[in-house]
Parts: C-alpha cells; structure tokens; sequence
C-alpha cells in the first residue's frame, strides 16, 4: 500500500516537472520567434504580383522576420478575411497591393485601430489617413509618355481599341486618363472599342477576339497591364493580325519585355515592382523600430520600354 | 383587446420610423447636386490655383540667366540646388523666370536667348500641344499627399495644361516674332541625366513682351 502511494506520488512529480519543462521551452520559443509581416497581395494568378509579393516577403525575411503572402485572388470579401486573420494573428505590420481603391479602405482602418501599420504597394486606397504609406507606381505619366509613342508609332490617324483594367482600380483609370490626355487631342484617331480585360491574360485575349471580330481595321490596342496585352497579342496571331495590329502594354512583365525584344509588341511601361517592394518592407521594419514621419504618398516612376532601349531592362526592373 | 395592441404597435412602429426614417425621398435634382458637390472639381480647382497661387509666385521662382550658366557649369550641382522632383523620380522640374530675344520661332516652340550677349537659342518656349505634370508638379505649390485620390490629382494636370493651351499659347505666338523682347514663368521638366537641356524646354505659364 505505501508502495504504491511513493510510486503514485513519484509519477506525479514527474509529470508536474514534464509540464513544467514543457511550458518553459514553449515560453523560450514564443521568446525567440520572430515578429510575423503579412504581405496582402490582390492577386497572385499574374507573374507580376508574384513577384511584388515574393519580393516583399523576401525583404521583410532579410529583415529579420517572419513574412506570409495572403492571396485575396481580387475578391474583396477574402481580403477582408485575411485582415481579420493577421489581426488576431499578432501581426507587425501588413505590406498591402489593395484589391480595390474604395473597397479596401475599411480592412487598412480595422487594421490601424488595431494598431497595425499597413503600407500600401502599387495600387491606391481612397484614403490618406488609413495606411501608414502609399507606395504608388506614377501610372498617369507613364501612360503620358505611352501615348505620345502610340501616336508617334501609330500615326494621327486611324482606328484603335483600349483594353482597359479592373473598374474599381485606380491604376486602371490613371492609365486610360493618362494615355487620353494625349491620343485624345488627334481627332484622326478614333478609338471604336474599349472594355475591361480585369487585368487578366485569358480575359484579355476573348475581349480581343470579340474586339477584333466586330472591328476588324483597328490599327493598335492599348492595354492598361501586360497580361492582358499577351492574351490581345494571342487573339492577334490566332486571327493573322499580330504584324496588322501594334500592342501597347503596361507593367514591365518579363515575357513581355522579351515579346518587345522580338517585335512582338511595341512598348510597356516599366513599373518597377521589386524596387517599391523592397522598399514598403523597409518601411514596415523602420516603422516597427519607433519612425513615424513617412510621407503618405510616394510616386515611383514609369519608363517606357521600347526595342531601341529594351536591352537596358530586364527581371522586372532595370538591369 | 387584441385590436388596442394591434394600434398601439402600429404607433409605437409609426413612432419609431419617423423618429428613424428608414428611406428618404429625394429629388433627382438634389441628388445630382448633392453628388456634383462631393465629386472633385478639377476645372474649378485649377482655375482658383491658377489665379491665386500660380500667378502670383514668381518670386518662387529660379531666374534663367542663373540657372543655365549654373546648369552648364555643374549639372548635378545645379539640379541640387535649383530643382524640385516627387517621389522616387530620377526626374525633377525647374520653376523658372527670365527674359530675353527670340531667335527663332516654329509651330511647337519659341526659342528665346537669354544670357547676355548670346544669340543661342537657351530658353525654348514650348507652344505645341501641353502634356504631363510639369505645371502641376513643377512649382511646389501641390501635394499629392493632400488628394486621397491621385486621378483627382492627375486632372489637374490636364485642367492646368488646358488653361495653358487655351490662354498663354495664342497671346504668346502673337508675341513670338524674331527680334521681340520677352519675359516669361514657366516649368521645365527634366526626364534624367541624358536630357539635351540646350536648350531648357518650358513650359510658359506667364509671358509678357518687353520693350526695347
């Protein structure tokens, strides 16, 4: 009988120490964790976010911290779900491509109130007191600078088609303004089609088909991203028009910049995905570490890449 | 019984929604008024920015016979100390005033010497079709941090180029002869160091003739 109660107390002991072991090494690894960066991206099913969003986790890990992609696959409703998630998942900071100028505002406000920096890639929110700062590709002058090639390339005269982006995007609307301020102003060119291709390369390419099936003497398209320029110069070569129809796209994609190399297409504007990457998960780690003062809007600037200087550009920036 | 409680739900209900109404009806006028009020105007705003910031601050300004004589001597040096860019931009701008003899005049530009003694086209006045943010972002004068959203931002732009093509332009190509005296405000925009700034292109936003 007291042996039994020595071996029960023994066991007891044992188990107490386990627990207690246990708890003291959970502690010691929450201790040594790292602090997490969720890097929000719009969508992940275009090469060119990929790598905005690689590129900022990759940052924010050099930086000595734990960084996850969400993918919002351009559906508000799961972006709004994940900011829900990375709040109540301790989240530092939070590297956001928005899905929508007006829609995302209120997931960078919850996040605010909770404490949570967010600084914002690429594309703009409506707002200039939600996210911490705003790291914006100057998409207007960019497309300034693409239509005074598109009328250099096309001509002052003739009928062209616009493949416009996702409606609720500013970008889309910075690209079609800016490229209209200067095609705009030369009457002979008379754009006979324009519907969005929601920035998307299958997309892109049926608007084409049916774009080119109902005009079939446009001269040129121009597309808001270069996704959808690829799927337009696909239509184009399926219908035996790739050498009829001059392409203008818009992002600095590597398979488009080759496609320049080779003739396919005539231009893009160089975005510089990596460069403001990087440098919103610079931010994010300089906010963390106790700066306040970052300016809410940061313009980074487009180049335009053409056959004469495609040689100069490369892996989504400049080589 | 069951009628009396029937009554007073519907007023209590009654009560309730007019305290709280759960539609309003208005006209379709003062909706459109209502949703002209909120929406940005750019032609307006530009024209106010116009009369009472822009002209009115050429002492902001660079005055051109130092400014190319510092450009030709010290590019970098000049655009650190002299120029203005936003953002990331391995551009920047020039908000510059001077005077000077009109050497030569086309459709697109009137090119102006402005250094003593030159007779070197230096200064050329563009009075083609206006694109870009020159005007805009040249001065210093607007923040696009100020503008929650950048088309907002971006039609100013092209609401100030208006009033420059629409106003400045004709009065200047009827200034523009060979041998006139003139003085001029206006914005150069440099795209990088490869830039030919010989001449420096600008945009003029003010140009008066001088006499003799």
């Amino acid at each position: 009988m007291k042996t039994n109660w020595l071996k029960q107390m023994f066991a007891a002991v044992l188990a107490t120490a386990a627990l207690l072991f246990t708890q003291t090494s959970t502690f010691a690894e929450d201790a040594a964790a790292k602090p997490k960066i969720a890097v929000v991206v719009s969508t992940l099913n275009n090469p060119w976010f990929v790598v905005l969003g690689e590129t900022a986790k990759a940052r924010a890990m050099e930086l000595g911290y734990d960084a996850t992609i969400f993918d919002s696959q351009n559906d508000t409703a799961k972006e709004a779900a994940h900011f829900e998630n990375l709040i109540a998942g301790g989240y530092k900071a939070v590297l956001f491509n928005p899905t929508d100028a007006n829609g995302s505002i209120a997931n960078v406000q919850k996040a605010k109130a909770a404490g949570i920096p967010v600084f914002c890639i690429d594309r703009e929110i409506n707002s200039t007191n939600a996210a911490t700062s705003q790291m914006l590709s100057d998409s207007y002058s960019g497309c300034v600078k693409l239509g005074q090639l598109f009328v250099k390339t096309v001509g002052k005269e003739g009928e062209y088609a616009e493949l416009l982006g996702i409606v609720g995007d500013n970008n889309t609307w910075n690209r079609s303004k800016g490229f209209h301020s200067v095609v705009d102003r030369y009457p002979g060119l008379k754009m006979v089609a324009q519907q969005s291709g929601e920035f998307d390369r299958a997309k892109g390419l049926e608007v084409m088909e049916s774009m080119l099936q109902a005009h079939p003497n446009i001269k040129a398209v121009f597309c808001g991203n270069d996704s959808m320029a690829m799927g337009a110069y696909q239509a184009l070569v399926t219908a035996g028009k790739d050498k009829d129809v001059k392409v203008f796209g818009f992002d600095g994609a590597d398979d488009v910049v080759k496609s320049i190399a080779e003739g396919k297409i005539v231009a893009t504007g160089m975005q510089f995905p990596k460069k403001m990457a990087q440098q919103s998960a610079e931010f994010a780690d300089e906010y963390i570490k106790g700066k306040r003062d970052f300016a809410q809007k940061i313009a980074v600037p487009v180049e335009v890449v053409t056959k004469e200087n495609v040689s100069k550009y490369g892996d989504y920036g400049k080589k | 019984m069951r009628a009396v409680r029937w009554i007073i739900a519907i007023v209590v209900i009654a009560g309730v929604c007019r305290l709280f109404p759960l539609f309003h009806v208005v006209t379709m006028k003062t909706a459109t008024a209502e949703k002209m009020a909120a929406t940005f105007n750019a032609t307006q705003f530009a024209e106010t920015f116009w009369t009472t910031k822009l002209l009115t601050s050429r002492d902001k300004t660079v005055k051109a016979d130092m400014l190319l004589p510092a450009i030709q001597s010290d590019t970098a040096a000049a655009k650190k100390k002299f120029s203005r860019s936003v953002g990331l931009s391995e551009g920047y701008f020039y908000f510059v005033s001077g005077s000077g003899r009109v050497v030569a005049v086309s459709d697109d530009e009137t090119s102006i010497a402005v250094t003593d003694g030159s007779t070197n086209a230096e200064v050329s006045l563009q009075t083609g079709l206006i694109f870009g943010n020159a005007l805009r972002d040249g001065t210093g004068l607007l923040d696009a941090n100020n503008y929650p959203n950048s088309q907002d931002f971006n039609d100013i732009s092209a609401a100030l180029n208006h009033i420059v093509e629409t106003r400045v332009l004709p009065k200047l190509r009827e200034q523009a002869k060979v041998g006139a005296k003139i003085s001029f405000v206006g914005c150069a925009e440099v795209d990088d160091e490869s830039t030919d700034l010989k001449p420096l292109k600008v945009i003029p936003i003010q140009t008066e003739t001088q006499k003799n």
